[in-house]
């Protein structure tokens, strides 16, 4: 039987089930270094199951040793923000679970597709990539395809049109410099910037930048898990169905925009094998010169972490 | 499009929101006096909308006027009990938030159905019911759908079948002394009795019963969700699809069963209107003693209620 592994059952990890059973996607198995959590949020799951008509399993997981035989692992384990944090707050923390995981997964499952969550995205896809080696093609992180729900959500709004139409795209850092391709969203194919007015589009780029803050702010003690689960789970039903679907998410750059040894968003085809085509949009030179120097923000923030 | 209004946004409330959502069954007003928990939900929901298809509205408020209208309530608002707090504590507790709903309730919505799952659920009923002053199938509690399902579940998995095919109906009050009728319960239409031994089935219905706790026991601090919100959504939908589904509910009794003036889960049909119609079916002498213990059992909670409540006084 086909299935992928979660590994962190909180808030994310337990949706992110949750959701794929919603969908009948595949199995899956639920793992949490805290005794009892992943066992006990698979079965609230099951139980639902006659009245949701689940057509697949989810179980927990009492070993990482499961992975050895999955398709998909979804990393979501580690620390969430409070109010005030910022992403990067987070990486100290996350990235030394994040490195030990690595290590893991690329010893039992070296042939899995990795999908990853646990924030500062960009930077903890970085330091998975750099710790286990494995090809780039196989290892997503959940960026760019979250701002570009969010995104489609502000749009809808702005436009009092069903958010199911419109199509965008995010690329660079999951943060305030994130590049927001206004001149790639659309409405049915109809370019977004001839049915806003400037105005409007600044709005919804400003709202996209700061959603998740405002959430962590709002809920206090707590991030946002459904948008982020959505993502991810939008991702790995391309995955499994082999869809081929275009989706913006962060991967390790090589070359790429003069980049690389770095992971940001960028839109790529995604099906069985994970990112089966990078594709390049062309940037303005503005445009270029921001992601330049995100990656040499990230690239700054991984050396500070090296030294210590 | 019609509307649900689901006070508190726990995860019981935030989850039966999603449900909703999914299925595009209504607009949907989350209401928590917590400032910015429902608004902070209400927003992550709507950055889902584009990936998930939902068109309804969903808006997240701390005021209770946003659900002006609406053709369906969830009460969902109450504390869960901690260690060391006793029954009477949790009580109090919980009957003044449902005052207070309520009251907001019977100002805001009076044309809507009210479906009631703070616990505990049978007293919490009574509460809803004389504040409100709604006619008696205006207010339901949701526990035998809940109970159900985690019965269907635990025979699918003993049976290794899909959990969509179990069929099964459950009488009495929410968890200890909830009453399943096994010989109503069947595989694709084979009663269950035939398939697995008299003591897997009592194995299965002691599951069942303490099937709440035994997640509370995994979870250490947070209590089940995500089959309290199906079975939440599984009655909102009856209701404002006016289904007319036959459902295990809490409903106001007047004579049916023997009972009278409590709520008590006995099967239901559900649609626009409500609790429309109570299904009374022979018990086996068995059973009715079981029914009897529950009913006992949600007497006590009503007696300990009227020690301290009258309707329409005291603080809200």
């Amino acid at each position: 039987m086909h299935y992928v592994t979660v590994i962190g059952s909180g808030n994310v990890g337990a949706n992110t089930a949750f959701f794929i059973a919603e969908k009948g996607i595949t199995d899956v198995a639920l793992y949490d270094i805290r005794d009892g959590i992943a066992t006990g949020k698979g079965l609230d799951i099951m139980e639902a199951a006659p009245i949701r008509k689940y057509r697949n399993r989810i179980w927990p997981a009492k070993t990482l040793d499961v992975i050895a035989d999955t398709e998909t692992v979804i990393l979501t384990a580690g620390k969430v923000r409070s109010p005030g944090m910022k992403r990067e707050d987070l990486f100290e923390e996350n990235r030394s679970i994040v490195a030990q995981l690595a290590a893991e997964i690329a010893r039992l499952a070296p042939h899995a597709r990795i999908l990853i969550a646990t924030e500062p995205v960009d930077l903890i896809t970085t330091e998975f990539a750099r710790c286990s080696g494995l090809d780039r093609s196989r290892i997503m992180g959940i960026g760019g395809c979250l701002d570009v729900t969010r995104l489609r959500y502000f749009a809808s709004r702005e436009l009092g049109l069903s958010p199911e139409n419109i199509s965008a795209t995010v690329i660079g850092r999951h943060s305030d410099a994130m590049i927001v391709m206004l001149r790639y969203c659309s409405v049915s194919g109809l370019p977004l910037t001839t049915l806003l007015s400037e105005e409007q589009q600044r709005k919804i780029v400003e709202q996209t930048r700061r959603a998740g803050d405002l959430i962590v702010n709002m809920a206090q003690r707590s991030s946002a898990f459904y948008a982020p689960s959505a993502a991810i789970v939008d991702v790995v039903d391309a995955i499994h169905m082999d869809l081929r679907r275009v989706s913006c998410v962060s991967m390790l750059f090589q070359g790429e925009y003069g980049i690389s040894g770095v992971a940001m968003s960028l839109p790529a085809v995604i099906g069985r094998n994970g990112i089966e085509r990078v594709i390049t949009p062309k940037l303005t030179e503005e445009e270029q010169q921001l992601l330049r120097s995100s990656a040499g923000q990230l690239e700054k923030i991984l050396q500070t972490g090296d030294e210590r | 499009m019609k509307k649900v209004a689901v006070i508190g946004s726990g995860n019981v409330g935030a989850t039966t929101v999603y449900y909703i959502a999914e299925k595009n069954i209504a607009d949907v007003v989350m209401v928590d006096v917590a400032k910015g928990l429902a608004e902070s939900k209400a927003l992550d929901f709507l950055h889902t909308a584009p990936l998930r298809g939902y068109h309804g509205q969903i808006v997240g408020t701390t005021e209770y006027e946003a659900i002006a209208g609406a053709d369906v309530v969830v009460l969902t608002a109450g504390i869960a009990r901690k260690p060391g707090m006793d029954r009477m504590e949790l009580l109090k507790t919980n009957v003044n938030i449902a005052k207070q709903a309520s009251r907001a309730v019977a100002r805001y919505a009076p044309e809507a159905v009210v479906i009631v799952v703070t616990n505990p659920l049978d007293v919490i009923c009574m509460v809803a019911l004389r504040e409100t002053g709604f006619a008696l199938k205006k207010v339901i509690g949701q526990a035998g759908v809940l109970d159900s399902t985690r019965f269907c579940y635990f025979i699918a998995e003993a049976l290794d079948v899909w959990p969509g095919d179990v069929m099964a109906m459950v009488l009495g009050g929410h968890g200890d002394s909830m009453v399943p009728l096994a010989r109503y319960t069947s595989v694709g239409g084979v009663p269950i009795t035939e398939l697995l031994e008299e003591k897997v089935i009592e194995e299965l219905t002691a599951r069942t019963r303490s099937g709440g706790g035994e997640i509370v026991g995994y979870l250490k601090s947070g209590s089940a969700y995500y089959a309290p919100g199906a079975s939440v959504a599984k009655m909102v939908e009856a209701v404002i699809k006016d289904e007319k589904r036959l459902l295990a509910a809490s409903v106001y009794l007047r004579g049916q069963y023997g009972y009278r003036d409590i709520f008590l889960g006995v099967p239901t049909v559900i649609g626009g209107g409500g609790a429309e119609q109570i299904v009374e079916i022979e018990l086996t002498e068995e059973e009715s003693t079981a029914l009897e213990r529950s009913a006992a059992a949600v007497q006590e909670g009503v007696s300990l209620l009227e020690s301290f409540y009258s309707p329409g006084t005291g603080d809200v």
